[in-house]
């Protein structure tokens, strides 16, 4: 079997698996499995405008996915999507509100700026792992609570609207992403983030760049040896990651909720690393595994109204994928120490 | 177990068969979404559904919207699309987005929305005169911290406390009345507000309340959802006196409640599905929930009463008559 069946038939099974256990929480609660997962697909692809809103769910977990993905490749671990796509949406809000531009260089200028908000607020834990070795799970964990309670700060105490909720004044519409259809705010987003996923895809397999990144990543004393910088590598992996990981906050922003709200967004970040490492470690596997995610979370809002179950079992069964995910890299691993193969695969 | 197992089978056959007949508009039929059922005013409000329901037979179904304001938009229409709800109950300012989207794109939807007043003429507002509740508090913690070390446990600071959540409108009425309240019944006492700017962080309030009892305010008046807990927490730790807001909350701290602003979520849902159930079909426009209403009351903790001057009791009384006969006026915040 080539190793990419191998990668997708394992992925399969850690999904199939965990819907089985899913289905024994269903029925633990008095519900039936098969009425839960059938409104679930009614709720995700039952017609057109379910299946906008179910792309519309996808993007933002697409890119933090295509965020986290360029980490892995790197072989760094970008916990801090989170917190970079709040600066990210923070910093696409703030301009997008308070300078007034033509149109079309306004909303450039709102994704410029949230990518530039999300790489530097990566910035700091970047350069403490390649300064001082500091390891950047912690340190970008860390900063996502940071990040999260910064921009409530600034929302609530400098730029928030009068009266209503806590909040920003609305953004200017010439900094609206455009939509793609009028019975959706599906919009540009999704298009910049399949654009992501292609691109570092592409990347990452076709140029000298890609190929170093890749073996920083997998094989760092092999890449070392070949004359890579590894540090410095490292460090533009984590700034290109929060970059990414600031432009899905903005796109959130600018192409959804057209200000920005206090708290808006919880859990994207984490949903895009699940993504990816379910993914493996792939762009393009991520737009797979982005979607599933998607189509779940979209699902599960008609499945809280059309069913006795919560839409809490959504969040049960993702946690039952992370484990039978995280339990095959462990098998995985326990083969690699046999057999000599390297820790990650891509 | 197994019993849970074969009845999950049976039921969900059951439900295959009966999906497609589903029908009957006969009895009312009721959802309410928000995010805060878990908490103080929406626990009241549950409560009050939930004694609709035993009492009336109604079909009640109640919608957590989670956090993600994302999802909003979607778990509104999906509410409203089969046209299957007679009034849909709504509360928390951060979904008024989408909730005046729906409204617009599902114009039959009786929505309402619980607690405010928005612009929208389609809509029902279950509104509360809370600035008359707080009128009340503020002039019962005006009195006696004009009383000072004269009451137990009172400095002589005459000054009185408020800790709000958000900086929203709503809140806002609440410091309003407060301020009014206590302005009335002892004019020469100081009202110290702050915002804590979340409604969900207890540390923060009793941080918040611990810095306004080292100040020599010496009552704080909570109304900031769970942050508010901190603030009660905070009046047992410094043995000086916290008020509650929304349900009972004098056996938080007992001894250092002197009372709770209670607003009657429960009497509110209650009161407008018995007129729709009994034919008088609730139309948009405000409803307001008042102190003659019972909509919002002032209720003394027991185990303060009997410490409480006569004087000081007879004029809450008074004020309370005053408001309710309407030759008081309370402002209420914009």
């Amino acid at each position: 079997m080539s190793p990419l069946m191998r990668t997708i038939l394992g992925q399969v099974i850690a999904v199939a698996f965990a819907l089985a256990l899913g289905s024994i929480v269903i029925l633990l609660i008095d519900e039936s499995p098969i009425r839960v997962f059938s409104t679930l697909m009614r709720g995700a692809f039952g017609d057109v405008t379910r299946i906008a809103g179910t792309l519309l769910q996808t993007t933002p977990i697409l890119i933090t996915g295509v965020a986290a993905c360029i980490a892995l490749r790197g072989g760094m671990f970008n916990v801090g999507v989170e917190g970079q796509l709040f600066m990210g949406g923070f910093a696409a809000a703030l301009v997008g509100f308070a300078l007034p531009m033509p149109p079309g260089i306004h909303m450039l200028a709102g994704l410029i700026a949230a990518i530039c908000a999300g790489a530097a607020w990566v910035a700091i834990p970047a350069w403490f792992r390649v300064r001082f070795n500091a390891n950047e799970v912690v340190s970008t964990i860390l900063s996502n609570y940071v990040a999260v309670l910064f921009t409530s700060y600034f929302t609530i105490f400098l730029f928030k609207r009068p009266g209503g909720w806590s909040e920003t004044p609305p953004i200017a519409s010439s900094a609206y992403l455009p939509e793609l259809f009028d019975f959706s705010r599906l919009n540009w987003g999704l298009l910049i983030g399949l654009a992501l996923a292609v691109g570092a895809a592409w990347y990452f397999r076709n140029t000298p760049g890609g190929y170093a990144i890749s073996m920083t990543g997998s094989a760092p004393k092999f890449a070392e040896y070949g004359g890579v910088n590894i540090r410095k590598r490292g460090f533009w992996v984590l700034i290109a990651s929060g970059a990414v990981g600031g432009l899905a906050g903005g796109v959130e922003t600018l192409g959804v909720h057209h200000r920005f709200m206090e708290g808006f967004a919880p859990g994207f970040g984490f949903d895009g690393l699940i993504a990816a490492l379910l993914a493996n470690g792939s762009p393009i596997g991520t737009i797979a595994t982005a979607l599933f995610f998607g189509a779940l979370r979209s699902g599960s809002l008609l499945l809280e109204t059309d069913t006795s179950a919560s839409r809490e079992i959504i969040t049960v069964i993702q946690a039952f994928i992370i484990l039978s995910v995280s339990a095959q890299f462990l098998v995985r691993r326990r083969g690699d120490a046999q057999g000599g193969e390297r820790r990650w695969k891509f | 177990m197994i019993g849970n197992f074969t009845k999950g089978l049976f039921a969900s056959v059951a439900l295959l068969a009966t999906v497609a007949s589903a029908s009957a508009q006969d009895k009312v039929s009721v959802a309410a979404i928000s995010g805060y059922f878990a908490q103080g005013f929406g626990v009241s409000i549950v409560n009050g559904l939930n004694k609709a329901k035993d009492e009336f037979g109604i079909d009640l179904k109640l919608v957590d919207t989670g956090n993600r304001a994302l999802d909003y938009e979607e778990q509104f229409a999906n509410l409203a699309k089969d046209k299957q709800y007679d009034l849909i109950f709504v509360m928390g300012w951060e979904l008024v987005d989408a909730l005046t989207k729906a409204s617009a794109a599902y114009p039959d939807q009786r929505f309402v929305f619980i607690d405010g007043v928005l612009d929208s003429p389609n809509m029902i507002y279950a509104n509360f005169a809370e600035e008359q509740g707080s009128y009340i508090a503020g002039a019962l913690a005006g009195m006696i911290a004009d009383k000072g070390s004269a009451f137990p446990k009172m400095g002589d600071g005459k000054a009185i406390g408020f800790v709000g959540g958000r900086d929203i409108p709503v809140i806002r009425n609440f410091l309003g009345g407060y301020e009014q309240g206590a302005k009335a019944a002892a004019p020469d006492v100081k009202v110290n507000s702050v915002f804590a700017g979340t409604f969900d962080d207890p540390a923060k309030g009793s941080e918040l309340a611990m810095a306004l009892y080292g100040q020599g305010t010496d009552i704080v008046y909570n109304v900031a959802g769970p942050t508010g807990e901190g603030v009660m927490q905070a009046s047992a730790a410094a043995d000086k006196y916290s008020i509650g807001v929304d349900i009972d909350m004098c056996g938080t701290a007992p001894g250092n409640v002197l009372g709770s602003m209670l607003k009657r979520g429960d009497v509110a849902v209650y009161t407008l599905i018995k007129d729709e159930v009994e034919g008088r079909k609730v139309t948009p426009g405000t409803r307001t929930f008042d102190l003659a209403s019972g909509g919002v009351e002032f209720k003394v903790c027991d185990d303060i009463a009997s410490e409480i001057p006569a004087d000081v009791t007879a004029k809450v009384d008074e004020l309370k008559k005053g408001v309710i006969d309407g030759s008081i006026k309370i402002d209420r915040a914009k």
